[in-house]
């Protein structure tokens, strides 16, 4: 085993440590939803970010429909006899909606260090425009 | 709205292979930079702290921020303590913690007389 309480010397310092996990999971809030997004918008396009961490490239579907972007994750969880398993392993699935259109071809993805980055750009034809008047 | 840091308990496996014991936690944003592994005596401890900004100014939904993570095990004798090896990728830290020699499985040689 990993954890072993054999050494009674290191028990307060064991006591606190239980004690930390117990404030700490309360602070952290469990969601229901996975994977975790963050989404903005500015004039140009969406952006979404999804937290990811451990998932191949390969393992993650997106999907664009008319109004609304699918991100599907399957996180495999290694081999092994497990003492504890806390990350979340199986399908999941997030649905974020879009108020305007995209341009569908020009959506990018990239991630870094566990984090999804999806870039869509809004279609040409509703991004605000000066009109010119003629006299 | 996020910008204190909070510092929370990263979700995490521990699991026993065959040569040793893997340690996967999830540290999404975190590169190897940003990463300490501290081991004294029989205490490991992993803290990190992420840079993640998302950046844009309209957040429409923001359920993940900057993270602080801190995490500590305590090491049983039978991690052979000169050979942990980490390795960080897409966020996901692997601890590999070896068997100390003296713990591995091995056939007893008899000698005869």
């Amino acid at each position: 085993m990993v954890i072993d309480f054999n050494n009674l010397y290191e028990m307060p310092k064991e006591m606190d440590r239980i004690l930390e996990m117990f404030r700490n999971s309360s602070s952290v809030q469990r969601r229901n939803s996975y994977p975790m997004v963050n989404v903005a918008e500015n004039g140009t396009g969406y952006y979404v970010d999804a937290c990811i961490p451990g998932v191949a490239i390969e393992d993650v579907d997106l999907t664009l429909t008319a109004r609304s972007l699918v991100i599907k994750v399957e996180r495999k969880s290694p081999e092994g006899r497990y003492f504890r398993q806390e990350r979340l392993a199986g399908t999941f699935q997030r649905i974020i909606t879009l108020n305007v259109p995209v341009e569908r071809d020009k959506v990018t993805a990239k991630s870094v260090n566990g984090i999804l980055r999806i870039t869509l750009p809004k279609a040409e034809d509703i991004k605000p425009r000066r009109i010119s008047i003629e006299q | 709205m996020n910008a204190q840091t909070q510092v929370s308990m990263p979700p995490t496996d521990i699991l026993e292979c065959e040569d040793g014991f893997h340690i996967y936690m999830d540290l999404p944003g975190i590169a190897a930079e940003d990463l300490v592994i501290d081991l004294e005596q029989n205490e490991l401890t992993v803290q990190a702290s992420s840079k993640y900004d998302m950046g844009e100014p309209q957040a429409m939904r923001n359920e993940f921020g900057p993270l602080s993570y801190k995490r500590v095990f305590t090491l049983s004798d039978m991690v052979d303590r000169e050979n942990i090896k980490a390795i960080i990728k897409d966020g996901v830290l692997d601890l590999f913690l070896p068997k100390a020699d003296s713990m591995k499985p091995r056939r007893i040689e008899i000698k005869a007389e």
